[in-house]
This record gives structure tokens, C-alpha cells and sequence, in this order.
């Protein structure tokens, strides 16, 4: 009894080890993608985003779907900040996030890799009540105002104050979750709320209006998200990567198509925020602006801008290392074979074409 | 348990004694050594959870972006403490409980005394209580939101309702157990309602009482963190959640440790006052 007790427990290793070594050299049997975001309906989605598109269109499921691999969409309430925790549980192995979450992640030794850009020049929004005397960012002094921290809104928010010679210690800032921020304006618990697109809605149906957006003071104003891979996955399965990489390069090349404006739109209703909110949204924008995977200089410059300033403003406690964080080779694997190297305009540092 | 946490106490006084070279123990010395091991006991538990705590760190058994080793967690505390954004948060939080908590007890006990003295009012109130009561502090908080905004109230209101439950149950529990024989003699010496309350059911209740206070202040404390973990940019739950969002958790534990002993000193006074409370009561009441 005692020796057959032995053996099954000597099988129970043997087939654990060979299953765990199995798993690490073959493929995965699933691909884990966490979303810095809330997500909206079941099973939920989101939607501003080329990531966002393919989602949406189901393109990385039907990509790997002859091979059995499935993929999960794991959404994160608390946004960026959730998403760092996943990660350190190695929880995920691919990750949608904003840069200030992930320079946060990278500052606190989390091991990840920038594989491309996915929603750029994004501008943050103040919005206020309807009846508010509050007209410019100005007027925000000792005033009630909600901003999500530790989000890429933060530090955009932040510059926004700094331009106007204000910092956050001036106003009374009440951090608030992006749902949260919006059921307090609407109640008018709050005098601001800083937040993204959400806010067209409480606009359209006049419960808020619109005093400020940031990407009309110029791309330094503006955030960025990514998506990036864990390293160990990254070792262990290039192949997946590439594969993953390109099928986000052609929702990208798709979501900056203007011929698919209106479909565009129409497709990331389906995440809860109506049609009209995207259409004011991407107004004085072109979706090849947003929607460029390009990690081009004016991209690398945003994230070291950002990690200065999260150092400077002690939201992190050493400096973070920008240049070798991104790993481009996928990127501009997918570029040559798709014949995109040209699709998309480079910026500089500045944020002026180049060539 | 108490017996290895009293091994483990004994052993290591026994080392010590060696290293020392003194003669074999009297038995004075070893009813000292004994009443040494008792006091030793409850650190048992903390050191042996402290040593995995920084074994497992060491040995990388969890990611450390999750749990900081010990002594980080120290060095954050110590400068927490030195920037003065310890004491400022602390006042704060410390100000939110003590008026919440304040309010909630006075409108507990008057709430309870009014059940336990009207079988009519408490026939029309009490079901309803009990049923709103059931109601997690975070199902009211959308509610509250919009009534009473962000703002300090908020947090009052939600800090007075955490101890408002066990303060009215006690009080109303207190109120009914008079003890019979006593009621007797005060019907015998033809006592007023209003004596028969003073003298009777009053002290009668205060251990119950008592317990509900201190009951009631665990909840408080428990609601303050909730609160101010949903909406506030200050107090020591604020700091939990900032610590969170910019992934400093060693910013985390070390405010978890300090909610933690706070509440724990705050617990250990009350229950001295209890205990006082409990002494100073005429022989009569105590069963």
C-alpha cells in the first residue's frame, strides 16, 4: 500500500514536470491579454483603441483558433494600477495599458517589453456641471475636482496644471475611479471631473459641459497606451508574439482606414460608449494619428518625458530606463511583411513629421 | 497552541540563563520564568509570521512588487513618519472615526433605549431595522453619493451607521435583562417607571453595553478604511489606495500595520474601561 502510495505520487511529478516543460517549450493553450480598463457588457469590451478593434472583431481568437489556443480578455476595474498587480502575479501574458501605469510597473522591477503603440495623442477632458462657473483650468483653484491617479490621465493633468501655473496641492483633489468620477459630477458631489471620452456622455445628455481638452494644446499634452508582453512569454514564445503582433498591426492598419470611420465607430459602440461620443472624440483628429502601432521618436520621447516627470514628482522613487524597454523587431516584422513601412507618418521628439 | 507559544517562550529564556552561567533555578526563579513565558506567549504568533514574512521574500516564493521584504516596509514607515504624512493622515482618519463613531453611539443608545422600553415601538421599528441593517455599508454608498456628495458627511454618515447596529442591539438587549428577582423588590417598594429605569435597568445594562461600545468601535474603524478607501485624498485607508495605484506596496503594508495597531490600542483601552466599568457595578447586578 505504502509503496503504491509512493508510485502514484512519483507519477503525479513526473507528469506535473513533463506538462510544465511541455507547456514552456510547445505552444500555450491560452493567451492572456489584460485591459487597463473597466470594460462594459458581458463579456465585456472596450472600445478607442486598434487593440480595442480587434477585440472587438475577434481577429486574435480566429488567429489562433486552428491551433487551440484560446484567448482571454481579463478587464481591470482599477485600470492600469490592477493591471501591474496581474502582472507581477504573472497573471497575464500580454498587457494593454497607458504609460504612466506601465513606467509605474517598470520603476518597481516589473520585467516587460513595449511591443507597439495602440492608442496615441490621446487628450484628457475637464468637464464641469452645466450651471458651473468654472471656464478654463484657471478657475479650477481650491475647487473640488476628481482625477483618477496612477492612470496616464494623471501626469497629462498634471502638465495641464503646471501650464497654468497650478499643481495638484491647489485644488482639492478627490481620487476617483472613471465610473465613480462620473456618478459625482452628475450629482454635482464634485466641481470637475478629470476624465476621458466618458464624459460626451454626460454632455449629450446635459448633465456636464466640456471646458477644457488637452490634445488641443499640443501632442506634449497628450497620453499614450501600448501594448506590451511579459519577458518570460516573450522567451518562450516568439513565435506567439509575432503572430499576436501582426494581427494588431492589421486592426491598426483597419482602425486608421477613414473609409472606416463610420464602422469604426459603429464597432466600439458596442462597448457602451455611443457612437456620438467617439464621433467628437476623434473630431479634429485623424485616425492615422491615433490609431499609428508606430514606435517612432515622438513615442519613445513621450514615454522618457514621462518617466522624468513621475520621478520629479516622486510617483516614483528611481529612474526608469526608456530605450531598451521597447522591442520593435515584431513590429517591424509585421510593417515589411503587411507592406505598412510607409502606411503611417513618423513624428519626432517634437511631435513634427518626419521626412 | 499556548502550550508550544509557552515551550518556545521557555526555551529561549533558558539559553539566556545558560549564557550566563548562573546556578540551577530555584523554584521562585521558575515561577518567574513562568509568568515570563505567559507574558512572552501572545509575541509568539507575530515573530513566527514576521520570520515567514521575510524567509519568503528572501527566497523569492512572492513576487516582491507584491509584498515588500520587512524591512522596506520599515524604511517607508520610518520615512512616512518623518515626512509628517503619517500623523497628518492619522488625525484625520482619527477625527472621522471619533465624530462618526460619536454620533452612531449616542443615536445607538438612544435608538435601543426607546426599543427596550416600548414593546409598541419596537414592534412598528425593530423588523425594519433588522432588515436595513443587513445592508453592507458599500450597497448605500452609490445612494449616499448622491445625497450627500464626497464630502466629509459622507464619511460621518457611513462611520455612524457601522456603529449605530451594534450599539442599538446592545443598548435594546441591555434594557431587557433586568434580573427578576430585583424587579420584584422594586414592585414590592412600588417604584416609579422613571426609578425603576434609573436604578434598575440602567445599571443592569451597562456591561452589555459596554461590550457594544466596544463592538461598535471595532465596525467604525472598519467602515473608516472602507470609506476612505472609495473617496477621500487623505486618511490612512487614502493612503492604502494611493499606495496601490502608484504600485508601491511597501506603502501599503506599512499603512496596513498602522490601521492594524491603532485599532488594536483603541480595542485594548476600551476593553480596560469595560473592565472598570464591569468592577465599579453594585454587587447586586452581578450574577
Amino acid at each position: 500500500m505504502r509503496y503504491f502510495r509512493l508510485l502514484k505520487s512519483f507519477f503525479a511529478v513526473a507528469a506535473l514536470s513533463l506538462a510544465a516543460v511541455h507547456a514552456y517549450a510547445d505552444k500555450p493553450a491560452v493567451i492572456r491579454i489584460g485591459v487597463a480598463q473597466q470594460g462594459n457588457g458581458d463579456p465585456p469590451t472596450f472600445g478607442g483603441s486598434p487593440a480595442a478593434t480587434v477585440q472587438l472583431q475577434q481577429s486574435l481568437e480566429k488567429e489562433f483558433a486552428a491551433d487551440g489556443i484560446k484567448v482571454e480578455w481579463l478587464f481591470f476595474k482599477g485600470a492600469g494600477p490592477a493591471v501591474n498587480e496581474a502582472i507581477a502575479n504573472n497573471a497575464l501574458d500580454f498587457a494593454y495599458q497607458g504609460d504612466l501605469p506601465s513606467v509605474l510597473g517598470r520603476a518597481n522591477g516589473l520585467k516587460t517589453r513595449l511591443l507597439l503603440a495602440s492608442g496615441v495623442r490621446v487628450g484628457i477632458k475637464i468637464a464641469v456641471p452645466t450651471d458651473s462657473d468654472i471656464r478654463s483650468i484657471k478657475d479650477l483653484k481650491g475647487r473640488r475636482v476628481s482625477i483618477f491617479r496612477g492612470t496616464n490621465l494623471q501626469l497629462v493633468a498634471d502638465n495641464a496644471l503646471a501650464a497654468n501655473q497650478l499643481d495638484e496641492r491647489d485644488l482639492r483633489v478627490i481620487n476617483l475611479d472613471s465610473a465613480s468620477s462620473l456618478a459625482a459630477l452628475a450629482s454635482k458631489g464634485i466641481d470637475a471631473s478629470v476624465n476621458d471620452y466618458h464624459l460626451y456622455k454626460l454632455r449629450d445628455q446635459g448633465l456636464a459641459k466640456i471646458v477644457y481638452e488637452s490634445q488641443n494644446d499640443g501632442p506634449q499634452f497628450t497620453r499614450q497606451a501600448h501594448l506590451l508582453v511579459l519577458d518570460d512569454f516573450d522567451r518562450a514564445h516568439p513565435d506567439v508574439v509575432q503572430r499576436v503582433v501582426n494581427v494588431l498591426v492589421k486592426g491598426a492598419q483597419w482602425s486608421s482606414d477613414e473609409a472606416n470611420r463610420d464602422a469604426l465607430f459603429k464597432l466600439w459602440s458596442k462597448s457602451g460608449v455611443p457612437y456620438a461620443s467617439w464621433q467628437a472624440e476623434f473630431a479634429n483628429q485623424t485616425l492615422k494619428d491615433r490609431n499609428s502601432p508606430l514606435i517612432d521618436p515622438f513615442i519613445v520621447a513621450r514615454y522618457k518625458a514621462v518617466a522624468a516627470d513621475a520621478l520629479k514628482l516622486k510617483l516614483i522613487r528611481q529612474p526608469v530606463e526608456v530605450d531598451n524597454w521597447f522591442e520593435t523587431k515584431y513590429l517591424d516584422n509585421a510593417l515589411r511583411t503587411q507592406k505598412l513601412d510607409h502606411y503611417w507618418t513618423r513624428y519626432d521628439a517634437a511631435g513634427k513629421p518626419l521626412g | 497552541m499556548s502550550e508550544t507559544a509557552l515551550d518556545a517562550g521557555n526555551e529561549r529564556f533558558g539559553h539566556d540563563a545558560a549564557a550566563r552561567e548562573l546556578p540551577a533555578a530555584s523554584p521562585r526563579r521558575n515561577a518567574r520564568l513562568r509568568a515570563l513565558a505567559w507574558r512572552l506567549a501572545p509575541w509568539v504568533l507575530p515573530a513566527v509570521l514576521l520570520a515567514l514574512w521575510a524567509t519568503g521574500c528572501e527566497r523569492g516564493w512572492i513576487a516582491p512588487q507584491i509584498l515588500p521584504p520587512p524591512e522596506r516596509v520599515f524604511d517607508t514607515f520610518v520615512e512616512l513618519a518623518r515626512s509628517g504624512d503619517l500623523a497628518s493622515n492619522t488625525l484625520i482618519s482619527l477625527q472621522r472615526v471619533l465624530v462618526g463613531f460619536a454620533a452612531g453611539t449616542l443615536l445607538g443608545f438612544a435608538l435601543g433605549a426607546a426599543l427596550g422600553l416600548s414593546r409598541t415601538f419596537e414592534a412598528y421599528v425593530l423588523p425594519s431595522f433588522n432588515a436595513l441593517v443587513q445592508i453592507p455599508v458599500l450597497g448605500w454608498l452609490p445612494f449616499l453619493l448622491l445625497l450627500v456628495g464626497v464630502g466629509e458627511p459622507l464619511k460621518y454618515i457611513l462611520i455612524a451607521h457601522a456603529a449605530l447596529v451594534p450599539v442599538t442591539l446592545s443598548t435594546l438587549q441591555g434594557f431587557r435583562q433586568t434580573p427578576a428577582s430585583l424587579d420584584e423588590v422594586a414592585r414590592v417598594f412600588a417604584y416609579k417607571r422613571w426609578q425603576r429605569i434609573v436604578y434598575l435597568v440602567v445599571p443592569a445594562a451597562v456591561p452589555t453595553l459596554a461590550t457594544g461600545v466596544r463592538l461598535a468601535f471595532t465596525k467604525a474603524w472598519l467602515a473608516l478604511v472602507v470609506v476612505e478607501l472609495v473617496a477621500s485624498s487623505e486618511g490612512l485607508g487614502y493612503l492604502i489606495v494611493y499606495g496601490r495605484q502608484l504600485f508601491q506596496l511597501d506603502l501599503v503594508m506599512a499603512s496596513v500595520v498602522v490601521v492594524g495597531a491603532i485599532g488594536y490600542a483603541m480595542n485594548r483601552s476600551l476593553d480596560a474601561l469595560e473592565a472598570r466599568l464591569r468592577r465599579g457595578q453594585p454587587s447586586a447586578f452581578r450574577e
